[in-house]
């Protein structure tokens, strides 16, 4: 359930730790695993806000970015009557195309990123459920 | 009050009349018809009726017999012949009524056996009944570590026991585990085909005193990581195999593969 004002941590090596969720992309309800949204960069990540990364952070604080939600809290529901829900909100950042901004994610995301062809993402992450 | 326009106006006083009339023929026609049968061809109409005719004088016919005024306006039903009479009893006699049966008595109610059929079609060994039986001594509860194998791929999913939602063939229990630092919670439906396998990896010390344990959210109370549970039990497990024996090999539905 994410919508407006939602905080969502970003589990990617773009340089964001926690980003804000500034609209959802496409549709009128609130966003779900797979959905694209529109995210304010809130925090970045110790490591690159300490300038010990290499190559230096690609986004920083107050960037306006596009995200694609991996991790919700909110049950998701599956056609064989399972569902999922994750401790917390995530999501990887993306540019416009679709691309992924980092070049790696920590953390398992969510595989109805498979139905919403997220494929890059899905092959960049560790786990997915 | 009345007696002033009915005297000047004799045909307010006729409207009057007629609409007494009325009312009475209507107070006859459910009066006289169920008693029609004991009573005289005549039904003699009731002396109440009759009080208020006598001021209009005008639809009244005097009665010979009775020496009353009855109203000319009334329906007298016909006497019920007698072959009616006895067709009726005939009917009454003869046929037996049926005994009274409720909706429920005639129709009993189907879903619990189609849920059965249905449970047994999906379930035909019965281990999954009674892995999540009540009875059962050996069913997994609550807090204990559970593992599920989806027929679909992927990594089998460990995680805490920490609810059983029992509802016939809709059964289902959530598990909460922890994949790459992150805690997940699953339900999975025990009689889904695609739910390769349920395993008891390892059980609670002692029974836990909640039916479901959400505390386990709180970070106080969170069991956290169960892959080194599931790897002990594994283990244990390969060692079952080459025959020795371990104290893993407490129950009988420890580590049961369901079909």
């Amino acid at each position: 359930m994410i919508q407006l004002k939602t905080m969502l941590n970003c589990i990617d090596n773009s340089g964001a730790a926690l980003v804000e969720c500034a609209m959802v992309v496409g549709q009128k309800r609130h966003a779900s695993i797979g959905d694209r949204i529109v995210v304010v960069v809130q925090e970045q990540t110790k490591a690159h806000a300490a300038g010990m990364a290499s190559g230096g952070p690609k986004v920083k604080r107050g960037d306006i970015r596009h995200a694609v939600v991996v991790r919700t809290r909110y049950r998701v529901q599956r056609r064989d009557g399972s569902s999922i829900r994750f401790e917390d909100n995530a999501c990887v950042l993306i540019n416009k195309a679709g691309d992924p901004v980092g070049s790696r994610i920590n953390g398992a995301v969510g595989s109805e990123l498979r139905k919403k062809k997220w494929s890059k993402i899905l092959s960049m992450a560790p786990m997915q459920v | 009050m009345n007696v002033a326009p009915v005297i000047r106006r004799p045909l307010a006083s006729l409207k009057n009349s007629l609409r007494k009339q009325r009312e009475i023929r209507r107070l006859l026609a459910t009066t006289t018809e169920p008693t029609s049968n004991t009573s005289a061809p005549p039904p003699p109409p009731a002396s109440r009726s009759t009080k208020p005719l006598p001021e209009s004088n005008f639809f009244t016919i005097p009665d010979p017999k009775t020496k009353q005024l009855r109203t000319a306006f009334a329906v007298y039903s016909p006497p019920r012949s007698q072959p009616t009479v006895a067709k009726t009893t005939f009917i009454s006699t003869t046929i037996n009524p049926p005994p009274p049966q409720t909706l429920v008595q005639a129709h009993h109610d189907p879903l619990p056996a189609l849920k059965q059929k249905q449970i047994s079609l999906l379930d035909p060994t019965g281990a999954r009944t009674a892995l999540f039986s009540r009875t059962n001594r050996d069913a997994a509860r609550v807090g204990d570590v559970l593992m599920v194998t989806h027929r679909r791929g992927g990594e089998p999913f460990a995680g805490v026991l920490m609810s059983i939602r029992r509802a016939g063939i809709d059964t289902a229990i959530l598990l909460r585990g922890r994949l790459t630092k992150v805690a997940v919670e699953m339900w999975f439906k025990i009689y889904n085909r695609n739910v390769a396998g349920i395993e008891v990896v390892h059980r609670r010390k002692k029974p836990a005193r909640r039916a479901r344990l959400t505390y386990l959210r709180k970070s106080k109370h969170d069991v956290g990581d169960v892959q080194s549970l599931v790897f002990a039990w594994k283990r244990s497990r390969n060692v079952l195999t080459t025959g020795a024996k371990s104290k893993g090999q407490r129950t009988g539905v420890k580590g049961q593969r369901l079909s």
